[in-house]
Parts: structure tokens; C-alpha cells; sequence
């Protein structure tokens, strides 16, 4: 334990949420966001993309679009009043330069924004952000996209939010994972452009807490941004992937205010993490009737029982897909019959994601290796306590020595 | 009932009788829906209407109900550790020469079956302060791990008796979180792995009283119940 931990262990923050602040905090509130959104009017656009032609291309119209907005404003919790104010936030969201950095992952988050069919306002809100650098969307490459990158850094120093989609690999072999012809390691790359950013995104629970590619055994030592960026403000959207809408709120908030969001002790934002799955979940009856699904497939799968006896982590993941979900509402794991594994909390590939409740979870045995569910390492434990009190009554039968007394 | 050549000697008070039946009473309901909270073991009828069961949220009502009063019942014993006007338990952890020697010879007492025996047994001895004291520090080690895990149901910061319980619950258990692996489901492990610690801790508690009860024959089991043992007067066993 050092002292980042001891400092950790005691001033861990609740997920608690302050949804009303009073008056006096959100006019001030008020008048800050709109000299913000007026100054960056003021801006050039750092791209050409207006984002009401872009909603026009689509199909999209401009009540759709404030319709967003409101609903945006209740994300943020942000009083209804605030809801013309982040339509224009979300217009001059093309004067925020973005770098997206991609290191040890599945691309997963980047697939998520660009794969939605029929995308919807939060995903074209992300085609509008000024993309300086994005290895998986750019049709740069090579020495050409090292330039691209070097350019954004100079010319945006300091100005920049950084986006990191992917974990860092620090262990052994952290030599193999590279990028670029001067062959730096990811771990130096996201140094150097870390270096000059506004603040950084983490994004995805690999760059969160390390995710999938930090599951045990952790081969390459993978962890996440906060663990090797220090000094930068970080927020953290984890999540497999991160739910787009919450990568907007973070945007928008931070167009919005100049500011990142208020956060967890884990650094994620608390308008999405202050939720449990749980709470909010549309099968939480059948969770307190005690209806479960026993078997995939079974009467109850049918009618929709409570997925906990199949591993649902609801009840200690927080996260907001229970109130949003996926792809603009349309669904999310739970509504399509598989418990959630608790992608947006740490260590979840091997401490979340399996398909039995906790109880029948695997463990390590304090030896190592060999993994025991717990039940079955604390029946272990019973009865090698019942043999050896089986034992000492034996022995004390036979070989006991009762105290004198009158007999 | 009072043989002659035995002397009672009184070992619980009323309330610690009281308490320890509360407590045993507790713990097998909280043992019972505890089991069923982490892996919900019987069904319920399909054919029932979900309303009509709420069989999980009974459990959790009971385990909840059983906790609080096992919480209340630890901080008066703890209490009662340093400021009992009976017996001040404390005074047998203190680790000087005379209680590390009692401790001691307690202990080889048990582990020759009962051939040595080399104290004064009708008070209550530094092993098994040693041994209450394990049991308590695992309560409180289920008071904090499972007040942590009920506060995730309180995300809101909101709670029917106020603000301030959801505070507090956070502030005096979010260390857990941290120093059982970082993960909310490392705290759920430890809480249910205690359980079995426990268990571990009442079958010898059981085993021991009885044992006692038989080889040393003065009555021990009987403490329980009536508060009292039985010495023998004209021993030549030291004081």
C-alpha cells in the first residue's frame, strides 16, 4: 500500500447524485454555458460539417433533433430551461478538436459509433466532432497519418480532448505492441499525446480499468489511462462498448461548460454511472417475486423471468443502459434475454462476467491456480473443520480424561 | 439442584443470555436467506402472479431484518467489552504475561483432551475472550461488507429516514470496496465467504461447550440458559 492507495481508501466518493442544486447554481450555471457557447460561435468550425445539414442529409428534422436535446438536458440533469442552450452546444460541437487514439483493443467502441444502422442524432453528433485523428476512421496512413497527428497536437496544444479506446500494455512484452514507423510503444505514444491535452476521455473499459485485455493472467500487464496518465483531468466511460449517448453527454457537457462532468471515485461521469442496473430495470419484479430463469429457453425465459440465477450482474453494476440502452433506445443485453455481465465495472472478465449467481462464482484459492467456486471452497472448509472436531472427539472418547467428580 | 461440594458461580447476566440467544436466532435466519440471496435455491410457483409471492424480497426483508438487529446487539457488546459492570472483557485481551499464560495452558488443556489442565476454569479464561473476540471482529467485518453492499440500492443518496444514512453507510464502508480487491463483486465474495468462516466458528463454539460440559463436568453448558456454573469447593485447582 502506498500512498495513492491509502489516499484512495479514504476518499472513495459515493455515486450519490445532486439533481437539484437549487435556483441561484443553475442561473449562474446559465449565464456561464451561454458566454461559453457564444464565445465558441465566434470560432471558426474546425471542420466544414454543420451539423444541420448533416441531420438534414439524414433524414433527420429539427424537431427530432430538439427532441434529442431535451432529452440530452435530462442526462446531463440539467433543468429543461437548459435545453435550447445544448441544441446550440451541440451545433458548435465542430469547434472542439478531437483525437481518438487506438491501442490494445477490438475497436469495439469505434464499431459502435460507425456500425448503427440507420444512425441516429447521437451518432451523427460524433460525425460532426472535428475527428483530428482517428486510426480506425482516417484514410491517412503511415508516415502521412504521423504527420496528421503531429499537426493537431501543434496546432491544437492544449486545446484538445483526448479519446483513448483500447488498453495499455506496461508488462512484459509491451514491446510488441506498437504503432507507427518509429515503432513507439503504446505506452509512449499515449504519453506524448496526453501531454498536451484538454483533458482525456477514457473510453471503453479497456481504457478504463484494462478490461478483456487485463483478464487474468494479463499476459501484457494491460491497465487503463488513469493508471499511468497523471496530472490531466480524466473521464472514464466504460462500458463494452461505451454507450455513444454517454460519449456525447461527456462532448456536450464539456462544449457546454468548458468543463468536464461531475464524477464517481471510479472518474466516470455520475449522470451515467450514478445508476444501478438494477433500480431501473424493467425485470426487477420478477426479481423480487423470485422468478427466475433457471435454463435458457425455459418457461421463464419465455415470460421474461429475472435473469439472475443465470448471472445477471444488475445488482452491482452501475451504469445507465437500464434507462437508455443501446443504438437510441432500441434495446440493451437484458431486454434481449442475456443478464448483463457487468461490463462497466472493474476486473468484470473475470470477477462479472460469467452466467451463474455469485455464489457460484469461481475463485482463487488462496494457494493460486486451482479455481473453486465459492460455495464449494466454504463447504471445503466445513468439512475439513467437521473432520478435525470429528477427530479431536474421537480421540477425547477414548483417551479424554473426564474431571473427578461424584459419581 | 446445589450438590454439596459445588459451588454456583455466575458467568452471564440476564442480558447476556438474552443477547446470545437474539444473536444465535439471527444468524440462522440471516444464514438461511443469506444462502438463498446469493444463489436463490428453491423456485417459486410459475402459476402464482408475481405479486402474489415476493418471495426474494421477503428473504432480503428477513436477512435485513436479522443484520440490524445483529448490528445493534454487536456495538452493545462492544460497548459492553470495555464497560460492563459484570465482567470487562477486554481485560482478558490485553496481552500480558498472566493472559498469554492462561491463553496458553487453555489451549493445552484442549489439545491433550483434557490430561493437563492447569487453570482455574470456573471464570471465564483469556482463550475464549481470544476466541469471542474472533467471532465479533467477523460480525462487524459482515456489518460493514453487507451495509456496503445494501448502499448500492441507494444510488439515488436517498433513503426513507434521510439523507444522512446513505451518506454515512458510504462513508464508513466504501474502504471495503478497496481493501477487498477494488470491485463491488470482491465485497460480495468476502461477505459470503465469511458466512462459511462463521459457520466454521459456531460448529466449534458447539463442539466446545459441550465438550467442556462433558470432561470437565462442572456444568458449562448450563451458562447459557441459567447463567450459572458449577465449581467445586474442595479442589486443589489454583484460583
Amino acid at each position: 500500500m502506498n500512498r495513492e492507495h491509502l489516499r484512495g481508501l479514504f476518499s472513495a466518493k459515493s455515486a450519490r447524485v445532486d439533481t437539484n442544486r437549487g435556483e441561484e447554481y443553475y442561473n449562474s450555471l446559465f449565464e456561464r454555458c451561454k458566454k461559453r457557447v457564444e464565445e465558441l460561435k465566434r470560432l471558426e468550425p474546425v471542420n466544414g460539417v454543420d451539423i444541420m445539414e448533416v441531420l438534414e442529409d439524414e433524414g433527420v428534422s429539427r424537431r427530432d433533433f430538439l427532441k434529442w436535446a431535451s432529452a440530452m438536458t435530462a442526462t446531463l440533469m440539467l433543468p429543461a430551461s437548459f435545453t435550447p442552450l445544448v441544441a446550440e452546444a451541440a451545433e458548435v460541437m465542430n469547434r472542439v478538436p478531437v483525437i481518438w487514439l487506438e491501442l490494445q483493443d477490438c475497436a469495439g467502441n469505434t464499431e459502435a459509433l460507425i456500425r448503427s444502422d440507420g444512425p441516429k442524432v447521437d451518432e451523427l453528433i460524433l460525425d460532426i466532432i472535428s475527428f483530428e485523428f482517428n486510426e480506425t476512421l482516417m484514410t491517412a496512413a503511415g508516415h502521412q497519418a504521423e504527420e496528421q497527428l503531429e499537426d493537431a497536437m501543434h496546432h491544437f496544444k492544449g486545446k484538445y480532448l483526448l479519446f483513448v479506446e483500447g488498453a495499455i500494455p506496461v508488462g512484459a512484452g509491451k514491446e510488441w505492441c506498437t504503432i507507427g514507423a518509429s515503432g513507439e510503444t503504446f505506452e509512449e505514444h499515449l504519453h506524448r499525446v496526453a501531454k498536451d491535452a484538454a483533458a482525456i476521455v477514457a473510453v471503453g473499459t479497456c481504457a478504463t480499468f484494462g478490461g478483456v485485455p487485463a483478464a487474468a493472467p494479463n499476459p501484457t500487464g494491460a491497465v487503463g489511462v488513469m493508471d499511468i496518465v497523471k496530472g490531466k483531468p480524466i473521464v472514464n466511460i466504460p462500458a463494452c462498448p461505451a454507450n455513444p449517448a454517454n460519449m456525447v453527454g461527456v462532448i456536450l457537457h464539456y462544449v457546454l461548460t468548458g468543463q468536464i462532468p461531475e464524477l464517481d471515485s471510479l472518474l466516470r461521469p455520475k449522470f451515467a454511472f450514478g445508476y444501478r442496473i438494477h433500480d431501473n430495470c424493467e425485470r426487477r419484479a420478477h426479481f423480487d417475486a423470485g422468478e427466475f430463469v433457471e435454463e435458457w429457453g425455459d418457461e421463464g425465459a419465455q415470460n421474461n423471468f429475472c435473469l439472475y440465477k443465470v448471472g445477471c450482474k444488475g445488482p452491482m453494476t452501475f451504469n445507465n443502459c437500464s434507462i437508455i440502452r443501446y443504438n437510441e433506445s432500441v434495446n440493451w443485453p437484458i431486454g434481449a434475454g442475456h443478464g448483463c455481465i457487468g461490463c462497466s465495472e472493474p476486473d468484470f472478465w473475470d470477477k462479472y462476467a460469467y452466467e451463474r449467481p455469485m455464489a457460484d462464482a469461481n475463485i482463487k484459492a488462496p494457494t493460486g491456480g486451482v479455481e473453486k467456486s465459492v460455495d464449494e471452497f466454504g463447504l471445503g472448509l466445513l468439512s475439513a473443520a467437521a473432520v478435525g472436531i470429528g477427530i479431536h472427539a474421537a480421540i477425547s472418547a477414548f483417551a479424554g480424561k473426564k474431571d473427578e467428580g461424584d459419581e | 439442584m446445589k450438590k454439596s461440594g459445588y459451588q454456583r458461580v455466575k458467568r452471564m447476566t440476564l442480558f447476556m443470555r438474552l443477547n446470545h440467544w437474539v444473536v444465535a436466532v439471527c444468524m440462522v435466519a440471516a444464514v438461511i436467506t443469506g444462502l438463498y440471496i446469493g444463489h436463490p435455491y428453491y423456485q417459486t410457483l410459475i402459476a402464482e402472479p408475481a405479486v402474489d409471492k415476493y418471495v426474494m424480497a421477503w428473504n432480503r426483508w428477513v436477512h435485513f431484518m436479522a443484520a440490524i438487529i445483529f448490528d445493534v446487539s454487536s456495538i452493545v457488546i462492544a460497548y459492553l467489552y470495555f464497560f460492563s459492570r459484570f465482567e470487562k472483557p477486554y481485560k482478558k485481551l490485553i496481552p500480558n504475561g498472566q493472559n498469554i499464560k492462561e491463553f496458553w495452558e487453555v489451549f493445552v488443556n484442549l489439545i491433550t483432551f483434557n490430561r493437563v489442565k492447569r487453570f482455574d476454569s470456573s471464570h471465564e479464561d483469556s482463550f475464549h475472550v481470544v476466541f469471542f473476540t474472533v467471532f465479533h471482529l467477523m460480525l462487524a467485518w459482515m456489518l460493514l461488507t453487507g451495509l456496503q453492499l445494501y448502499v448500492h440500492g441507494l444510488g439515488s443518496g436517498m433513503s426513507s429516514i434521510g439523507k444522512w444514512w446513505p451518506a454515512m453507510l458510504h462513508w464508513a464502508t466504501d474502504w471495503t470496496v478497496v481493501v477487498t480487491g477494488g470491485s463491488l463483486m470482491d465485497v460480495r465474495v468476502s461477505h459470503h465467504l465469511t458466512m462459511y468462516y462463521i459457520l466454521i466458528w459456531i460448529m466449534f463454539h458447539i463442539y466446545y461447550i459441550v465438550w467442556r460440559t462433558i470432561f470437565w463436568r462442572e456444568g458449562d453448558i448450563s451458562i447459557v440458559f441459567g447463567g450459572y456454573k458449577f465449581k467445586k469447593s474442595k479442589s486443589s485447582q489454583g484460583a
